[in-house]
């Protein structure tokens, strides 16, 4: 990372004003408004995307997507607990290297702080919200899934037909965009509630089982 | 500009109503005005602000998964509001990562920067209001959303609210202009009137008109009312003043009956007693000559020198009534009114008076005399009467001096004749030109004592004045004014 994004972790102080208490100072024009993008540098949040110059590599948007799921998606009531860290966790061979610990460091779900867990299997899968399915358990899919069914947890991988197999969002590469499928079935079953932004982004949504 | 103050009061009136209301709407309506549109600039904002915010809140997840279509629609949600030219949904870079416009093909800024303390800025221009709003979630900054609106409604309702200030504005002024006339009644027109009284009463000198009363009872009643008792007063002034006039004029013709009556008897009477007396007179010394002619050797001494006594006192007599008759004579006669040249007038006199000068040391000291307008006769006789007092008079004097000329004293031309004789006390001066009126006794200087009188009738009559001057044994000068040519025109 550059030294703006790690610098970055410093936000901004934004200052809460009144909504429409706030003039611009005289001689600014659309569209041209203040140029001070650069002390902006709290934009260049790895977890923002858009800041990231040069292009992000798929993973690298995979891992931000990963951190951003969290924010999209409602636990069911037991399953959270205040200030446990949020895990998103890695099933499989690790394809994200360094990027998911980096997308994930200093954020937070609420007070939930997130980390990484990688584990073997879905019997350590316990404390996970999410789990990225890794494409080297493709074979045992339906075995993990299985396991997983009712405990909670917004499985998502990047291999194909992953959620026509019951698994609960799918990457998926458009163009060079990467997008997302989601199954609503599934991530009912498991008790959790998508957000309808969520499900606007989705490429396709699977409602049936 | 057009003279304000030569209008009429109703006039002036009327202006001032309509000036005064106009102003005051004027002055509400746009205070008004200007509140409700700045109060309407905010709610503008506001409403741009919430539409900033919905959107924001609603594109989150499009801008967090990259998905700018979602964007897009929500930003194409825009469109129901018609005042919205265009918006834009910016990455915290400030690229556009959404657009929406209003027209097809209309221009939204493709980039945006906003600054980094505020959530959310706006600028009204002339024709626009822009609005950009950071989008926050959850604690975030992960982009802005920037509106552009037109500012079609403030000018509708600025366009709106002119439209009823005007209105209400005519209206108003309408009343203004109606309420005044009536008003005037009370007001304008009593004094329009009053004026136009005055102006007749002005002209035509017409004092027993009066200016119409008012139902009211304010000042202009009292002016009005005033105004009439003054008239009153110069009426009631008028007519004493006429009937006074009428009254000195009886008084004046009546006088000047008497007065002539008594002047015509008073000099007839003069003039036949002078006549009257002479005849005796003439009696008297006719046989006194006689009985000295003839009886002069039947007579002694004694009886000699009274009849001497009685001729001399005949003569002195004879002489005197002479003078009276000159005297009543001046009085009686026309003047012959003609230029008179004095020097040529002067010397005459001295020639007329050789005989009494002579054996005498005089020295005569004429000056420049001028040309006066009279009866020539008669002021030669006042030269001739003044000079043969001066010659008298300075008998003891050897050499007398006689000095006759004229001086300018304050604009006036005063003639005078001087001598060096004996002079006379100034404290009998009042009695000098009375009649038979003598300062010296006749032991020292013979006389009538009518001289003078006739010289201060004569120069009265021409209108002139006389006076002397003298100190006892220092001489005396008379001084006195007669009129110039063409002062008198025919008057006297």
């Amino acid at each position: 990372m550059t030294e703006t994004a790690s610098s970055a972790r410093r936000f901004p102080q934004v200052a809460t004003v009144s909504p429409g208490m706030v003039p611009i100072p005289r001689g600014l024009r659309w569209p041209h408004l203040i140029a001070i993008a650069l002390t902006v540098s709290g934009f260049s949040v790895p977890w923002n995307l858009h800041a990231q110059t040069p292009k992000p590599t798929e993973y690298e948007v995979e891992a931000a997507y990963l951190s951003n799921f969290g924010r999209f998606v409602e636990w069911p009531a037991k399953a959270s607990s205040g200030t446990d860290p949020f895990y998103v966790c890695v099933l499989g061979q690790d394809p994200f290297g360094p990027l998911l610990d980096a997308a994930l460091k200093g954020e937070s779900i609420g007070a939930a702080p997130m980390a990484v867990k990688r584990i073997a299997g879905p019997e350590d899968a316990a404390g996970c919200r999410i789990l990225f399915v890794s494409t080297s358990k493709d074979s045992q899919l339906n075995a993990v899934l299985t396991a997983l069914r009712t405990s909670n947890i917004l499985t998502v991988a990047d291999m194909p037909g992953f959620t026509r197999r019951g698994g609960m969002i799918q990457f998926v590469l458009e163009g060079n965009r990467v997008r997302f499928e989601i199954n609503l079935a599934a991530a009912q079953r498991a008790g959790l509630t998508l957000s309808s932004e969520l499900l606007k982004v989705a490429v396709a949504i699977r409602r049936a089982p | 500009m057009l003279k304000v103050r030569n209008y009429s009061i109703r006039q002036k009136l009327t202006w001032m109503n309509m000036l005064v209301s106009g102003a005051a709407l004027l002055l509400a309506c746009t205070a008004f005005a200007a509140y409700e549109l700045t109060d309407f600039r905010q709610t503008l904002v506001q409403a741009l602000s919430i539409q900033a915010q919905i959107v924001g809140a609603n594109s989150a997840s499009a801008l967090l998964f990259n998905d700018p279509e979602s964007a897009r629609t929500t930003l194409s949600a825009l469109r129901a509001a018609p005042n919205i030219v265009a918006a834009g949904i910016y990455t915290p870079a400030g690229n556009a990562f959404a657009t929406y416009s209003r027209d097809r093909g209309g221009v939204v800024s493709p980039r945006l920067e906003m600054p980094a303390g505020l959530l959310q800025a706006y600028q009204f221009s002339s024709d626009e209001l822009v609005l950009v709003r950071a989008i926050e979630f959850q604690g975030k900054r992960i982009g802005t959303v920037g509106i552009r609106s037109d500012l079609r409604e403030l000018t509708d309702r600025l366009l709106r609210y002119a439209g009823i200030v005007v209105a209400v504005l005519l209206v108003s002024l309408l009343a203004a202009f109606v309420f005044s006339t009536i008003f005037q009644k009370a007001t304008a027109r009593p004094i329009a009137q009053l004026a136009e009284t005055a102006r007749i009463v002005s002209r035509e000198k017409k004092y027993s008109i009066r200016a119409p009363a008012t139902p009211n009872a304010d000042e202009i009643a009292e002016l009005i009312d005033a105004f009439n008792e003054m008239l009153e007063q110069i009426q009631e002034r008028d007519t004493a003043l006429q009937a006074a006039r009428d009254e000195l004029e009886l008084r004046v013709v009546r006088r000047t009956a008497q007065l002539e009556a008594v002047n015509r008897e008073l000099e007839s009477f003069t003039y036949s007693v002078a006549h009257d007396l002479r005849a005796p007179l003439r009696h008297i010394q006719g046989f006194a000559d006689a009985l000295i002619e003839d009886g002069a050797d039947r007579l002694d001494g004694a009886a000699r020198g009274y009849l001497n006594r009685i001729v001399e006192s005949t003569r002195r007599m004879d002489q005197l009534i002479s003078d009276l008759l000159g005297l009543a004579h001046v009085g009686r006669q026309e003047l012959r009114i003609q230029p008179v040249s004095l020097s040529a007038l002067v010397q005459d006199v001295i020639r007329d008076m050789t005989h009494d000068t002579e054996g005498r040391n005089i020295e005569w000291r004429i000056g420049g005399l001028p040309v006066v307008e009279g009866d020539p006769g008669l002021i030669k006789q006042v030269f001739y009467n003044l000079l043969s007092n001066a010659v008298k008079y300075t008998r003891p004097r050897d050499p007398a001096v006689v000095e006759a000329g004229q001086m300018a004293v304050g604009g006036e031309r005063i003639l005078f004749i001087r001598d060096n004789g004996v002079g006379f006390n100034m404290k009998y001066a009042h009695k000098l030109f009375g009649v038979f009126e003598r300062l010296h006794r006749r032991e020292d200087f013979e006389g009538t004592g009518v001289g003078l009188a006739t010289v201060q009738r004569i120069v009265h009559k021409h209108g002139g004045r006389i006076w002397a001057e003298a100190e006892i044994d220092r001489g005396a000068t008379f001084y006195f004014t007669l009129p110039d040519p063409g002062q008198t025109q025919g008057k006297l």
